[in-house]
């Protein structure tokens, strides 16, 4: 009886995750999967009806998912390279005791603090054309004689966005990469600076592979951002094709088109591609650190 | 034992929990009707005697006020709980709660956009309304459809021409313009002139406003917009289409239009940055207002200008409020929505809320009684309100304008000419319609 109750107590224990998991997890994801394989417009109430994978080759076949899948590719690599770079550097910076350095912790981290959809906004002050703070800038240095229409095309807009995102999760992939650089042993760098290293030598050798890790968690992070990024889209330039990501296509087809079906199959693809992309993390992720 | 016990007990208390914050039962109140104050919204639950309870829910400026909702309560015994809810997010909220076979309130804001695809969803509950309100409120045409009238409108937005009078005394421009010709021409005497630099106030940004300004002007240039199968009609809207792209090319519009709101490029009127407007019927007070104006006197509203006179024809955006289809108060809502929508009650909304009524004589009685001034041809005009859609608002509305205001945005751009910019929306609009037709 004992034996029983011991086999039995973990799994018990476990019910509430399973069943939370459960419910608010893998059933949205199960129904989302068959809600995809159906022809589903609420705008046509007496016509849903099963029709296999129709909604993703009309989707693959489209010009619009493949334009915003560019975009979110171009987001997502920007994101990625300015988040981790910066998020890298802005750590070994606030690694150096200083006075002050509580409170340069505190400033620094308070992008990460903003809700997406006020960054965006705020971001807009600087970068329309019309009140633009950037514009006053330009114009008041006579770089420019007419107000620049930062986003009005694809790439500037791309960028801008790319900037804003990353304004916002550089601050968390810098303060992993602080932990991870605080982590490693003072002894280290003694052993290194005996052994006669110079200071990049001992960067290079010491600090950069041993930090690898936690650069990776900020990569992670940073990449789940960079295609979720919906707010800061919407808040700089709308509904506009010319920034729209999977997202923003995926958001207009079913709540704004009403196709329940084909917004279904999006954000399948949507998370196929995240999920691609965690594995690939967590492959790089796993390589063990020795001190 | 006892710790086992204790633990096991959390367990159960946990899962329960769980199974009951997941349960799928609706907020009841003690009568058992639907109470669906949803987050983010506001709500206010005016108390009242014995009878039925409905629920309302609509953007703050449709929102009566206390003592208007209690003499409701005392003349009906209808009690009313208020959801006041951002416009945006009512047709979300009507989406979900319909998709899910429940009533997100028993009277909604019904936008006339909202129209085609809430009738094609069979989420509302069609109204009866007399002759005598049919005559009395052109605007109801906007919400019929399929021979039924879904929601009653209660604010009335037609598009009325505006321009600035002393802009035209300055550059020696007399009389106003009665021809979309000669509101360019005169727009290039403002700017040859130094009177105005961008005189003309059109939205080009990738928002609705952008699509609906494209309509209004294709509608009252030359009479039509679609064709009788929902089609775009190629010679109206090509030559409205190239218009604005004349009016962009020649410098007549302010750079800064293609990324601001619809709105503030409205605005550009009422700082005297912008000498022509055609839009909303709310600028004729705001061009009253000290809070709002600059050029206080100089603006006034005209009739809106047409091929080769005034244009017999304008187009409305108004308004409604609509008894959903999953309400078990239908009749509670109905009588709700006569009372708000009577004539005693849009003088009082005009003057509580600044609604501008949608019943043509109470219409007439504010201006003749001075309570709306500065109304210039608000009256004439709106006897020309009339609805480009030959076939109602088609439920396919919401892509539609997707597709014309980014290809609009693209040719303000520069990325394509008029000519392809009608040939992007014409493919899609073309597709949309025939799907609506045959699937």
């Amino acid at each position: 009886m004992n034996i029983l109750r011991k086999k039995l107590l973990p799994y018990l224990l476990l019910t509430p995750m399973i069943l939370v998991m459960g419910v608010l997890v893998f059933y949205p994801i199960t129904a989302t999967f068959s809600y995809s394989l159906k022809r589903w417009k609420l705008t046509s109430p007496g016509d849903i009806h099963f029709i296999g994978l129709q909604n993703y080759s009309s989707i693959l076949e489209s010009d619009s998912f493949w334009y915003s899948f560019q975009n979110t590719l171009f987001i997502l690599t920007a994101v990625v390279l300015l988040t981790s770079v910066v998020g890298f550097l802005t750590s070994i910076f606030l690694h150096i005791e200083v006075k002050w350095s509580g409170i340069l912790l505190a400033i620094a981290m308070l992008p990460w603090a903003l809700p997406p959809y006020v960054n965006g906004i705020l971001w807009k002050f600087v970068f329309s054309s019309g009140y633009g703070f950037l514009n006053k800038v330009v114009i008041g240095l006579g770089l420019a004689g007419q107000p620049v229409e930062w986003l009005n095309s694809r790439r500037a807009l791309l960028l801008i966005v790319s900037l804003v995102v990353s304004w916002r999760s550089i601050p968390f992939t810098a303060l992993v990469c602080l932990a991870g650089r605080q982590s490693i042993p003072g002894g280290l760098y003694e052993a290194a600076r005996i052994d006669g290293g110079n200071r990049y030598t001992i960067f290079r050798r010491i600090t950069l592979p041993l930090m690898l890790p936690f650069v990776a968690i900020g990569i992670t992070s940073a990449s789940v951002t960079a295609i979720n990024v919906f707010d800061e889209i919407i808040a700089l330039s709308g509904y506009n094709d010319l920034g729209a990501n999977l997202l923003v296509e995926s958001y207009l087809t079913t709540f704004s088109f009403l196709d329940f079906g084909k917004g279904s199959a999006l954000t399948y693809l949507v998370i196929l591609f995240g999920t691609v992309l965690g594995g690939f993390y967590l492959r790089s992720m796993n390589k063990e650190v020795d001190y | 034992m006892k710790r086992k016990l204790i633990s096991t007990l959390l367990v159960l208390s946990m899962t329960a929990a769980v199974a009951a914050g997941c349960g799928g039962k609706d907020a009841s109140d003690t009568d058992g009707n639907k109470n669906p104050s949803a987050e983010g919204t506001t709500s206010k639950d005016n108390s009242g005697g014995e009878g039925d309870h409905i629920t309302f829910m609509a953007p703050d400026w449709a929102i009566p006020t206390e003592d208007q909702l209690e003499a409701f309560t005392k003349e009906t015994g209808i009690k009313v709980t208020v959801n006041e809810v951002g416009w945006d997010d009512i047709r979300d909220k009507m989406v979900t709660a319909s998709a899910g076979g429940q009533a997100v309130a028993d009277v909604v804001e019904v936008d006339w956009s909202w129209v085609g695809e809430f009738y094609a969803a069979d989420w509302l509950a069609p109204m009866e309304v007399s002759d005598e309100m049919k005559e009395d409120m052109p605007t109801l045409e906007t919400f019929t459809k399929g021979g039924h009238v879904l929601a009653i409108p209660y604010a009335n937005d037609y598009r009325l021409s505006y321009y600035n009078t002393k802009q035209y005394e300055d550059a020696g421009i007399t009389g106003e313009p009665r021809t979309w010709d000669e509101v360019y021409t005169n727009c290039k005497t403002l700017k040859e002139k130094g009177v105005c630099e961008y005189p003309f106030a059109l939205p080009l940004n990738a928002e609705e406003k952008t699509s609906t300004y494209l309509m209004w002007l294709a509608y009252t240039m030359n009479g039509v917009v679609f064709n009788e199968d929902g089609t775009l009609n190629r010679d109206s809207v090509l030559a409205a289409l190239k218009y604005e792209e004349n009016l962009i090319k020649d410098e007549l519009v302010d750079p800064a239009d293609k990324t601001s709101s619809g709105m503030d490029t409205y605005k550009r009127i009422l700082s005297g940055s912008a000498n022509f407007l055609t839009g909303p019927t709310s600028f004729v007070s705001k061009s009253t207002s000290e809070e709002d104006c600059s050029v206080i006197g100089q603006i006034e509203p005209i009739l809106v200008p047409g091929k080769d006179a005034k244009s017999d024809v304008t187009m409305a955006l108004p308004e409604a409020l609509g008894v959903t289809k999953f309400s078990k108060n239908k009749d509670a809502a109905r009588e709700f929505i006569k009372w708000y929508t009577s004539s005693e009650m849009q003088e009082a909304l005009n003057k509580s809320n600044t609604a501008i009524p949608t019943r043509n004589s109470v219409l007439k009685k504010l201006i003749d009684n001075g309570s709306i001034q500065n109304a210039g041809a608000m009256l004439e005009q709106a006897e020309r309100i009339a609805s480009p859609f030959p076939g109602g608002i088609p439920s396919y509305y919401a892509e539609m304008s997707h597709t014309m205001y980014n290809a609009i945005h693209k040719m303000a751009l520069g990325e394509l000419t008029a000519e392809e910019a009608y040939a992007e929306m014409d493919a899609r609009i073309a597709e949309l319609s025939f799907e609506e037709a045959y699937e």
